[in-house]
């Protein structure tokens, strides 16, 4: 219940425990500008572009304002607007604006805030910009330093969030950079390719490598068939970005999207979703068993798995060996066309998956089961570069015979979805009831990190859910420290899971809730709810696996850093 | 550095309790040993104290006492404060770098001899203007007498 007020240019606003006068204005529908502010990272105060006069005429940023009762404030007087519109010059002083051929272009916050400010022209010299060469050594990210406004949104999600700290910044006052230690190239530092700093970068100076142009090319050789397969959460993540609702699943119009961009094959990595839930939840069952050393960590997420690598190679024997269902669906597609040379594409919520699918060990047969992974807003791009009305798109289904999937297939895209669908596989009962249990036992929401206990007949099992590295390595300690005992643990790099994901549509909190609602919508649609009911998994092991499970569906990654 | 021997900063590290509220004090202690911080230090520093290499480097570059190259054997430290300025120091300076072919972005002469560095006050405002050789103070400089210094210097090491 909001007990306090504050005027805000004259309209009553009413506010609750909001940390900053931002919040109260944004949460109001008033919209003052800020570069460097993001509701889950600290407060910077660092762009001064939220800039707001108080009762006594004095002006400053609303994101170090503790609103208080009674308050008053102006968004948009004369003072307010001087100081933006001096601030915006005094950026693009130091910011290299190519805005024509700038891959952020039109996303970009300073580009929009210039025009809706009307800036017309430079008032600063503006070739102050760093000359710092661009850094594209990651096979995820691509820095551009000279677009750089130093805002550290970046920096704080590195170190905040994520827990890695792989950029800081460097050096002080107008020689201020942000880098790697060292002047090191982002391959080389404990980066996982997540892209979450991409997403939060509100300029060029970040952005997730662009690789419409290599898919562009398979599209065009008439020679070799395009096998694309996409990944739970890009049904949505895609919506918004067509003008349409984020809580609604755009699955048919997605399939139909593809095809028209020239996929000659199109499958739902739900699939290979469902497949990972049956090897998985049968290496976890058989640990438990056995009295393995538990708790086994899942291996679905790159991000992760390179965390891992870097920060806590110990414990990758604990992590499963499957292959995260990108990989599991990319060994079936050189299964299925065994005889054909076709190009393999994953359209993917995540920027880390470029990574994976360059890693050595998705080669399979002497060929990387995965040719180019595309990100979401990547597939956008080539949907509007084609000129397709998405929003009016009739829908379509992907292809046999490796077209069903289930619902516990569908929900690997938010954080607790793959526990969840090992629950469902565990219990192997897709009775309504049951699955409402399940849906209750504490698995579901979109918290940092979740710590619950099932039962499943004699067993009982205590598990542990994580989104975000911050959050995985908080959970990691408590289970070194022995505070926490877990047999199960899922962990997805990105906060709230892959509806979260770098490859995502950057997106705020409340609009990362609308795609959770769509892909409980999604699960809810499906006709089957648990994997081991997927009619298409006695194709699948009977006649692409052929007994190869361990070899084509299991992965095994170094348990020592390799930097 | 061709082999960084952790002993002596891990003595330092433990000093601190490799603290990282003490990083500044840890990286000061390291400096005194080696007159610079060594990249493989400061690795080794951020990994003991729990930090990232950015977050350490970006300490090291933030504070102009510290250095991450390796100095020469003699440190020269140019007074730029405004006493040392209105008498004229911009001249020595410029003498030093003449004499020793250094400038603002070379510190450090190839041969390992000389550092020059700018400082904003050393505190010696009546001796201005003054350069500090290592930890002698040279009182009441002119170009001439900064010529001087450096050919008596390098006679020295002949």
């Amino acid at each position: 219940m909001a007990d306090k007020m504050m005027i805000i240019d004259g309209v009553q606003c009413p506010f609750t425990n909001e940390r900053n006068v931002l919040e109260v204005a944004r949460n109001n529908g008033i919209d003052i500008p800020s570069l460097c502010y993001c509701e889950n990272l600290s407060i910077y105060g660092g762009c001064r572009l939220c800039m707001v006069e108080n009762e006594k005429g004095a002006i400053d940023a609303a994101c170090v304002m503790r609103p208080r009762d009674g308050m008053a404030v102006k968004t948009n007087s004369k003072k307010v607007l001087d100081s933006r519109r001096t601030t915006l010059q005094l950026l693009m002083a130091s910011h290299r604006a190519d805005c024509l051929t700038c891959d952020q272009s039109g996303t970009c916050k300073l580009q929009e805030y210039c025009r809706r400010y009307g800036i017309e022209k430079e008032a600063f010299d503006t070739n102050t910009y760093s000359k710092l060469p661009k850094d594209t050594s990651s096979k995820c990210i691509v820095r551009d330093p000279s677009k750089c406004i130093l805002c550290g949104l970046c920096v704080r999600m590195c170190s905040e969030v994520q827990n890695i700290g792989a950029i800081d910044f460097a050096k002080r006052g107008k020689k201020a950079f942000v880098s790697p230690g060292f002047g090191m190239e982002m391959a080389d530092t404990s980066c996982v390719g997540c892209g979450q700093c991409a997403a939060v970068c509100p300029t060029g100076a970040i952005t997730i490598k662009n690789e419409t142009k290599t898919m562009e090319k398979f599209l065009q050789d008439g020679e070799k068939k395009v096998v694309v397969q996409f990944a739970p959460s890009v049904r949505v993540g895609l919506a918004e970005a067509f003008g349409m609702p984020a809580d609604v699943p755009v699955t048919g119009k997605l399939v139909t999207a593809l095809r028209r961009l020239g996929a000659d094959v199109v499958y739902d990595t739900d699939l290979t979703a469902d497949l990972t839930i049956l090897e998985e939840a049968n290496e976890f069952l058989n640990k438990v068993k056995t009295g393995a050393k538990l708790p086994m960590f899942t291996s679905c997420c790159p991000g992760w798995i390179q965390h891992v690598e870097h920060a806590h190679p110990h414990l990758m024997p604990q992590v499963s060996t499957c292959g995260s269902p990108m990989e599991m669906m990319g060994a079936l597609i050189r299964q299925q066309f065994k005889d054909e040379d076709v190009y393999s594409v994953a359209i993917m919520p995540c920027s880390a998956k470029k990574f994976e699918a360059d890693r050595p060990e998705l080669v399979k047969d002497g060929k990387r089961v995965i040719d180019l992974v595309l990100t979401t807003q990547e597939l956008v791009r080539m949907i509007k570069e084609a000129g397709i009305d998405f929003a009016n798109l009739p829908d379509s289904e992907t292809d046999a015979p490796l077209s069903k999937s289930t619902g516990a297939g569908v929900i690997f895209g938010y954080t607790g979805g793959v526990t969840e669908a090992v629950i469902r596989y565990v219990l192997a009962d897709a009775s309504p009831d049951t699955l409402q249990t399940i849906a209750e036992c504490g698995v579901r929401g979109l918290t940092g990190v979740k710590v619950f206990e099932v039962t499943a007949g004699d067993l009982k099992l205590r598990i542990g859910v994580a989104n975000g590295l911050g959050n995985a390595d908080a959970l990691i300690e408590k289970v070194e420290s022995g505070e926490e005992k877990l047999d199960f643990i899922e962990v997805m790099a990105c906060p709230n899971g892959c509806i979260g994901g770098g490859g995502q549509l950057p997106g705020t909190n409340a609009r990362k809730a609308e795609r959770y609602k769509a892909m409980l919508q999604a699960d809810m649609d499906c006709e089957y709810r648990i994997s081991q009911d997927n009619p298409d998994m006695k194709y699948v092991y009977d006649e692409l696996v052929q007994g190869r499970a361990h070899d084509l569906l299991h992965v095994h990654y170094p348990d020592h850093d390799r930097k | 550095m061709d082999h960084f021997d952790s002993k002596q900063v891990d003595e330092i590290l433990a000093k601190y309790n490799c603290d990282k509220s003490r990083i500044i004090s840890i990286m000061q202690d390291v400096q005194e040993i080696y007159n610079y911080l060594p990249k493989e230090a400061l690795c080794h520093i951020a990994e003991k104290v729990g930090i990232s290499n950015a977050k350490i480097y970006g300490v090291a570059t933030f504070y102009g006492n510290f250095s991450l190259e390796a100095k020469g054997k003699y440190v020269l430290k140019v007074c730029r404060g405004t006493a040392c300025h209105v008498r004229k120091s911009a001249t020595i300076l410029d003498a030093l770098y003449a004499a020793t072919g250094l400038n603002e972005d070379k510190h450090t002469t190839d041969d390992g001899l000389f550092t020059i560095e700018i400082v904003s006050c050393l505190g010696a405002c009546g001796l201005a203007p003054v350069v500090m050789v290592n930890e002698t103070v040279h009182p009441q400089m002119t170009p001439d007498k900064a010529k001087a210094l450096i050919e008596e210097l390098r006679a020295k090491e002949a």
